[in-house]
């Protein structure tokens, strides 16, 4: 699979415990609203849902769910965070 | 400076550091030191784990710390945070402020550890002593702070 046609996705914490893995390949050819990707994420593991409730970064940045997720990018899905 | 890490860490050292590093214009050196409690709720703590997103959160962080520079007017911020298994009582956080007033210092530091809490891609796992884990939901009142940061006039 060529780089340009999957996103590297990044699970953390409780959600990485949800889907049993960490990290994962995820095919994408054409570019997709996060909103559209978690309703994907749902499909892919109901064990998520709702998926709505999660947060989002694309290349380590955090974004709202309108944000466009490109072929090639990075993404990471996750719970609100919990430092300090 | 960030710094995440693993290992414990000196806060009296970081402070004197901050302060020989500022030393000729600030007048205030502010710090906080978050530590882990030993109770949940109205349940006995045995650990907290901090898993982090590396790489992001350091960048995060620096952000956060350059906000607060520019809008108070303080020197380079110092933040140190601890990432894997911490028991009761240990050092989780540390966030470092010098400004010229005390007013900026205080703002700043504030401003910082309470951006951390809702920006800074951390999760903290709670283990209880009755062997329970479970991970830590966010605070609507954390959200909210941050809210009122982004409404608050740079005063």
């Amino acid at each position: 699979m060529e780089n340009g046609t999957v996103i590297n996705v990044l699970y953390f914490a409780q959600v990485a415990e949800l889907t049993g893995t960490r990290l994962e390949n995820w095919p994408l050819n054409e570019p997709i609203t996060g909103e559209q990707w978690l309703n994907a994420l749902e499909q892919k593991y109901p064990q998520l849902a709702p998926t709505r409730r999660l947060k989002l970064a694309v290349n380590q940045f955090h974004v709202k769910p309108s944000a466009v997720i490109n072929p090639g990018d990075e993404v990471a899905v996750f719970e609100p965070v919990t430092g300090g | 400076m960030v710094v995440v890490q693993t290992e414990d860490f000196n806060s009296a050292e970081l402070t004197a550091d901050l302060r020989e590093r500022t030393a000729k214009h600030a007048g205030a050196l502010v710090t906080f030191t978050g530590y882990v409690r030993d109770y949940a709720g109205e349940k006995e703590t045995h650990t907290l784990f901090l898993e982090h997103y590396p790489g992001m959160c350091e960048r995060e962080i620096g952000d956060i710390c350059q906000q607060a520079q520019s809008r108070w007017n303080t020197a380079e911020p110092v933040v140190v945070h601890r990432v894997g298994e911490m028991h009761n009582g240990e050092q989780i956080v540390f966030v470092g402020v010098a400004s010229a007033h005390r007013g900026d210092a205080f703002r700043a530091c504030e401003f910082i550890i309470d951006a951390l809490k809702t920006r800074a891609p951390f999760w903290k796992r709670e283990t209880l002593a009755n062997g329970e884990q479970f991970w830590v939901q966010q605070r609507e009142s954390d959200a909210r702070k941050t809210q009122e940061w982004e409404t608050k006039q740079a005063s």
